[in-house]
């Protein structure tokens, strides 16, 4: 039987009616047609499906829709203001850290979760943030030094 | 992955909750973080017509305080919340760690210690922090309530001595005496994102900063098929002088209360050495901490 929930995803109101066994990285992608949200291994394990729930990240093939009910979810949409890039996209772009892009939108929000509480981060604090986000492409250095500049920009204290 | 169909409840209390539990029994299973009952339904080892969440029942993830004596851990209190919590991370230190460990940031954000607990895998992190601090599991269903030592509490891979209509409330362990370090090591072949090949927890207690050991206890994951207290290593270091010699031995010892088997982690012959090097450099931890142990 479907359950009505009304939940805020990216500052919007969205109510929909959903199945028990629908997941919330569904309910994005295919509901809300918001792609940015990847599905990967849909165990937990990847980390593709990264998404903030009420502040904190969380794998959202692991989150059924039902439980986002009365919650705020931001996605990798909700990042951009105005067609303007989040400093963490940016730095994303800048450093070269995007290859494939898959696992991106993951790692910027795991990264976002990470400089809101720790705005000055150690390596091995961003290496151990994104820990649960894997990377085929990269080696995930260039992430590593993206999200190092992107605290520092948004710190108001970038070095360009 | 689609998980399969089944129905869905959110009692809003623990009565609504229990008494959901006593009718549906073994065809429901309880939804906390979801990150193994999902994944097993994903995989379709579990198939619940019914599935209780248990996100709106007050009272179960709060971390409570007992004046000095104790702290309650409601089942619902999440890996993440434990391992940042600054009187765990203090007094209950081999809790902090095995949370800090557990799979991965996303995962610790929903995995409960209850759903840790529950399991009953072998393999689990926090079973182990539980068994050296002495922690007493709170179950209860609508007719009962009890009280159960965590080192009764495990069957056997999967297999735990709770009923099908119990639900666990509370863990409740108290405060170690002064003087008193806790360790916690996870051995795998990543750093993250993984399930233990050998993990340990100790606890010492020494009589005093320079002292010899009063109280040791140390538990082991992913060597039998529970977790274990290794109590003959533990009985062979009361009353003596700590050192890395002696370490060795009750490592030494430790691998003989275990039995641990070859499978796509590891070697029996290689978890046996491990044993060995991850109790002593556990109690090493342990004793480091115990030293420096502040009121």
């Amino acid at each position: 039987m479907k359950k009505i929930i009304k939940l805020i995803v990216n500052g919007e109101k969205v109510e929909a009616a959903v199945e028990p066994n629908r997941t919330l990285v569904q309910l994005l992608r295919e509901d809300l047609g918001l792609t940015g949200t990847k599905h990967g291994c849909g165990l937990g394990d990847c980390g593709a499906c990264t998404v903030i729930l009420d502040g904190k990240p969380v794998n959202s093939c692991l989150v059924l829709a039902a439980q986002a009910d009365g919650r705020e979810v931001l996605t990798i949409e909700g990042l951009a203001e105005n067609g303007k890039l989040h400093p963490i996209q940016q730095a994303f772009v800048d450093k070269g850290a995007i290859q494939c892009g898959f696992c991106t939108p993951g790692m910027i929000l795991s990264a976002k979760a990470l400089l809101d509480a720790t705005p000055n981060p150690t390596e091995v604090e961003i290496r151990t943030a994104i820990s649960g986000n894997l990377c085929r492409c990269t080696g995930y250095q260039k992430i590593v030094e993206a999200i190092q500049a992107a605290g520092q920009a948004l710190a108001g204290t970038e070095v360009s | 992955m689609l998980l399969p169909k089944f129905d869905y409840h959110e009692p809003t209390t623990l009565e609504e909750a229990l008494k959901m539990l006593s009718e549906l029994g073994g065809n429901a299973k309880i939804l906390a973080g979801g990150t193994d009952l999902l994944v097993r339904m994903k995989q379709k080892i579990d198939m619940p017509s019914h599935v209780i969440s248990i996100a709106r029942v007050p009272g179960l993830d709060a971390i409570v305080p007992r004046d000095s004596h104790g702290v309650t851990v409601g089942s619902a209190v999440t890996a993440a919340a434990l391992s940042r919590n600054e009187l765990i991370m203090d007094r209950f230190t081999p809790l902090a760690l095995a949370a800090s460990r557990l799979g991965a940031p996303m995962i610790r954000n929903r995995a409960t210690i209850g759903g840790n607990l529950v399991n009953g895998r072998p393999a689990a992190d926090l079973p182990p922090a539980c068994m050296v601090l002495n922690a007493s599991l709170k179950l209860k269903s609508a007719g009962t309530e009890r009280d159960v030592p965590v080192v009764d509490f495990f069957r056997g891979p999967g297999e735990t001595m709770m009923e099908p209509n119990e639900l666990l409330i509370s863990i409740n362990m108290d405060t170690p005496p002064p003087w008193t370090g806790g360790a916690y090591i996870k051995l795998g072949a990543r750093k993250t994102l993984e399930i233990s090949m050998v993990n340990v927890a100790a606890l010492l207690t020494l009589q005093s900063a320079d002292g010899p050991i009063t109280e040791a206890r140390i538990a082991l994951g992913a060597v039998a098929p529970t977790p274990v207290r290794a109590y003959a290593a533990e009985d062979f270091l009361i009353g003596q002088k700590p050192s890395e010699q002696l370490f060795q031995k009750a490592g030494e010892i430790g691998v003989g209360m275990c039995s641990p088997i070859t499978d796509h982690r590891g070697t029996m012959e290689y978890r046996c050495m491990m044993i060995e090097v991850l109790t002593k450099r556990a109690l090493m931890a342990a004793l480091e901490r115990a030293r420096n142990w502040q009121p």
